[in-house]
C-alpha cells in the first residue's frame, strides 16, 4: 500500500466512490466523488493530537466493534494516506459551543470543516475491479448462539483478539470474564457449503441465503489451521478442537501446515455441532456433536467457540455490476469472461477483475490475479489501435423510429438512443459485442447484424424446411454453448434423432420471433430455441431476453390456437452433450405427436396473419 | 422478493409452484426441462397456508 501511495504514476483516491462510468475500452470516462474528510490529507502528519482531545467515542469498525475510536480517526494503522478523517455522522461539528477541539489543537491547521465533496473526472483506458468482499453474518444460525453467548466469536473477531495491534494487545481473553480461555473450539464451514431451503423452489433468495452460501469459501480451513498453530505457539497448554466437514488443505505447503497442526496436538473432529449451549454460571459452552469418524455422539465443554465464517460478495457488488455492465454468478460474485481462457477479463472489454470480487480466494491467488489483470490492462494501454468485434449491429437510419427499445435490451449499453426525443439509434461499435438482442427486439427491422443478418438466417430456415418439413426439428443454437454442446454430442458419438436442423446464431438473444413463426409457417412441427445457461451467458444477460421473447411467443401461439408445446426452450452448456442428445430425443417425441392436420392449420393461421 | 406463481412444463406437462424471478433459470423439477411456462390464469397457492 505504501509503495502504491508513493509511486509517482499511481494516484490513490482514498475515501472516494465511482459515480458513473461511460465510454468503452481505451476510452472510459469515470466520474469519481471524493468525499470530504474535513482534514487536508496532504498536510496532516498523523500526530494524533486531534484524536486525543476528541470527546466522541464510537465502536471501531476495523476492530469489529471490539475496540473503540474517536470521531476523528485513522481507519486502521496501515491506512494510506496516513491522515486523519472526521466521521461526519458522529462529530459534534465546529460550532464553538458544541466542540471544535480538534481544530483548536491542530498546530498545522489542517482541519477544515468547510471541506466539500469533490467530483473528479478521469479519462482512463482500462479499469480493474478489486472491490473485495464481506464476511457472512452468523446471526441467522441460532443453534450456534452467536447473538446470545458472549464467548462465541467469529473468526474475524478472533483475529483481532490475537493480533498484537488489536484491542487486547495480542493477549487472548474470552469476552465474558476477560480470562484466558483454556479450551477453544473452532466450528468450520459456518455460512459456507450450505444448501438452504432444501431445494424448495418456493423459497425466496433471502431465505435460501440466510443460513449460508452453497460454495466453499476457500480460506477458512487454512485460516483455522494457522490460528491453531499460532495458539499452540503462544499458549501451548490450550486444548484446541476443530469441528469440520472436510479439511480442504489444497495449495503449496498447506498439507504440511495441517500435518504440523495435528502433530502439535490440535484435535480434528469430523462433525459439526448441532447445538451450542451456555452454562449461565461459568459462561462455558457445551457442544453436542456427532463424531462421524468415531460413530458416536459426543459432548465437549469449551471456554470459547470460534465460528469460522465464510465469505460473501460485497454489498455494493450489484451497483458495480450496473456501473460497468458486468455479469454476476448466482452467488453474486462478478463473472469472468471465461473461467479458463479469460479468467481476469469481463464481458465488457477493458474491464478486468482482481481478488475476491470475482470469488473467494486467499492472498496468494489475489496477488496472482491482480498481476494478471494489470498485465491484461497493459495490453490495452500500450496499443495504438484496438481491434473491434467484426459482428456488430448496424442501424438503418431510414427505418429507425427512435423508439429506444434496442438501447433498453443492449447488455453492453452500446446503443445511444432516446425514446423521448425520438433520437435515431446510434451503435458504438467499440462497445458492441454482437449478441444481436437489439436486432431481434427491433419491431421495425431497423437493425442488421453483420454476418448474421435477417436475410441470411431466414434463408437457412427456408433451406432447412425446403423438403419434408413435417419431419424436421428446427433448432436454433447459440455459438458458445448449445452449438458447442451439439458438437460435443456429435464427437462423443451420442445417438440422437438425425432430423435436427441446427441454425447457429452468436447468442440465443439474436433469435427473432419472426424466425420462429416463419419456421412454423413453412411447416416445422417443432422449433427448439437453445442457449447458454443464465450464469454462462457470453453476452452478460442477453439470454434473459430470449426467455422473455419465448414467453411472449408461447402466449401468442396459444392465442392463435397453436400448441405452445411445439416451441421448446433449453439452456445447454458446451459440456452438456448428453443433455443435447436427450433434448433432441424429447423434441422428436413431441414431433411425432404433431399431426399433419395440425401443421396445416398452423400454416393457414400464420398465413392469414401475414 | 419474487412473486409465487404456478409453472407448467411444456415437455412433460408437470405443474408446480415457484418464485417468479427473471434472473433465475426455470427448470421442471420432474423432467429437468427448461421449457417451463408461467401459468397466468392460475394463481399459486400461498407458500404458507394461514393458520386456522
Amino acid at each position: 500500500m505504501m509503495d502504491a501511495g508513493r509511486h509517482p504514476r499511481i494516484k490513490l483516491l482514498a475515501y472516494s466512490e465511482i459515480v458513473s462510468v461511460s465510454g468503452y475500452v481505451g476510452n472510459f470516462s469515470v466520474r469519481v466523488r471524493k468525499k470530504a474528510r474535513y482534514v487536508d490529507e496532504s498536510a496532516c502528519t498523523a500526530c494524533g493530537d486531534c484524536a486525543k482531545v476528541c470527546p466522541i467515542v464510537v465502536p471501531n469498525e476495523f476492530e469489529v466493534g471490539l475496540g473503540s475510536r474517536k470521531a476523528i480517526y485513522i481507519p486502521f494503522p496501515q491506512a494510506v494516506p496516513s491522515a486523519y478523517v472526521i466521521d461526519h455522522a458522529n462529530c459534534l461539528g465546529d460550532v464553538p459551543i458544541a466542540c471544535g477541539k480538534c481544530r483548536d489543537i491542530c498546530e498545522i491547521k489542517c482541519i477544515d470543516f468547510d471541506q466539500q465533496d469533490q467530483i473528479i473526472n478521469l479519462d482512463v483506458g482500462a479499469i480493474i475491479v478489486a472491490t473485495g468482499l464481506d464476511v457472512y453474518d452468523p446471526s441467522a444460525l441460532d443453534e450456534y448462539g452467536y447473538t446470545r453467548h458472549e464467548n462465541v466469536v467469529t473468526s474475524l473477531e478472533f483475529e483481532r483478539l490475537i493480533d498484537a495491534g488489536g484491542p487486547t494487545g495480542g493477549h487472548l481473553i474470552r469476552p465474558s470474564d476477560r480470562k484466558p480461555p483454556k479450551r477453544i473450539g473452532f466450528i468450520q464451514c459456518v455460512g459456507s457449503r450450505t444448501l438452504s431451503g432444501n431445494g424448495d423452489p418456493s423459497a425466496s433468495s433471502g431465505q435460501r441465503l440466510s443460513r449460508g452460501r452453497p460454495y466453499c469459501s476457500n480460506i477458512c480451513c487454512m485460516n483455522t489451521v494457522k490460528d491453531s498453530l499460532l495458539l499452540k505457539d503462544h499458549y501451548p497448554d490450550t486444548d484446541i478442537s476443530v469441528f469440520y466437514m472436510d479439511i480442504r488443505a489444497f495449495g503449496k505447503g498447506f498439507e504440511d501446515l495441517y500435518r504440523r497442526s495435528k502433530e502439535a496436538g490440535v484435535k480434528y473432529i469430523r462433525g459439526l455441532p448441532g447445538e451450542v449451549v451456555e452454562d449461565p454460571v461459568s459462561g462455558n459452552l457445551l457442544l453436542t456433536v456427532d463424531n462421524t469418524t468415531q460413530g458416536r455422539v459426543e459432548q465437549h465443554e469449551l471456554d470459547m467457540v470460534v465460528l469460522s465464517i465464510g465469505l460473501v460478495p460485497s454489498e455494493d457488488q450489484a451497483h458495480i455490476k450496473k456501473l460497468l455492465t458486468l455479469s454476476q454468478t448466482d452467488e453474486g460474485f462478478l463473472l469472468e469472461s471465461h473461467p479458463k481462457l479469460k479468467p481476469v477479463d469481463t464481458p465488457t472489454r477493458g474491464v478486468y477483475l482482481a481478488g475476491c470480487a470475482e470469488g473467494p480466494k486467499d492472498i496468494k491467488d489475489s496477488v496472482t490475479q491482480a498481476s494478471a489483470a494489470a498485465a491484461r490492462a497493459q495490453i490495452v494501454l500500450n496499443s495504438d489501435k484496438l481491434k473491434v468485434e467484426a459482428i456488430t449491429a448496424c442501424v438503418d437510419r431510414e427505418v429507425c423510429t427512435g423508439c429506444g427499445l434496442c438501447a433498453k435490451v443492449c447488455p453492453y449499453s452500446a446503443i445511444l438512443a432516446d425514446s423521448k426525443t425520438k433520437m435515431i439509434a446510434q451503435v458504438l461499435e467499440a462497445k458492441c459485442a454482437g449478441c444481436g438482442a437489439c436486432s431481434a427486439e427491433c419491431r421495425f427491422d431497423a437493425i442488421t447484424m453483420r454476418h448474421f443478418s435477417d436475410a441470411a438466417l431466414t434463408a437457412q430456415i427456408d433451406a432447412a424446411l425446403a423438403e419434408n418439413p413435417e419431419n424436421k426439428i428446427v433448432t436454433f443454437a447459440c455459438n458458445w454453448c448449445s452449438y458447442a454442446g451439439a458438437d460435443y454430442a456429435g464427437v462423443s458419438r451420442m445417438q440422437y434423432p438425425p432430423n435436427a436442423r441446427i441454425i447457429r446464431t452468436m447468442c440465443s438473444g439474436r433469435i427473432d420471433e419472426d424466425f420462429i413463426l416463419r419456421a412454423f409457417q413453412l411447416g416445422a412441427p417443432v422449433v427448439l430455441v437453445s442457449g447458454c445457461h443464465y450464469a454462462d451467458c457470453h453476452y452478460i444477460n442477453a439470454n434473459r431476453w430470449t426467455q422473455k421473447r419465448v414467453d411472449r411467443l408461447w402466449d401468442r401461439l396459444e392465442r392463435k390456437g397453436i400448441r405452445p408445446e411445439r416451441l421448446q426452450l433449453e439452456w445447454i452448456s458446451a459440456a452438456e452433450g448428453a443433455k443435447f442428445a436427450t433434448v433432441m430425443r424429447e423434441a422428436e417425441r413431441i414431433r411425432q405427436g404433431v399431426t399433419p392436420e395440425e401443421i396445416e392449420l398452423t400454416r393457414r393461421v400464420l398465413a392469414e396473419e401475414g | 422478493m419474487g412473486e409465487n406463481v404456478t409453472f407448467k412444463c411444456l415437455r412433460c406437462g408437470h405443474e408446480f409452484c415457484g418464485v417468479y424471478d427473471t434472473d433465475v433459470e426455470r427448470m421442471c423439477p420432474k423432467c429437468r426441462s427448461n421449457s417451463v411456462r408461467r401459468v397466468k390464469d392460475k394463481p399459486a397457492p400461498p407458500a404458507h397456508p394461514p393458520k386456522k
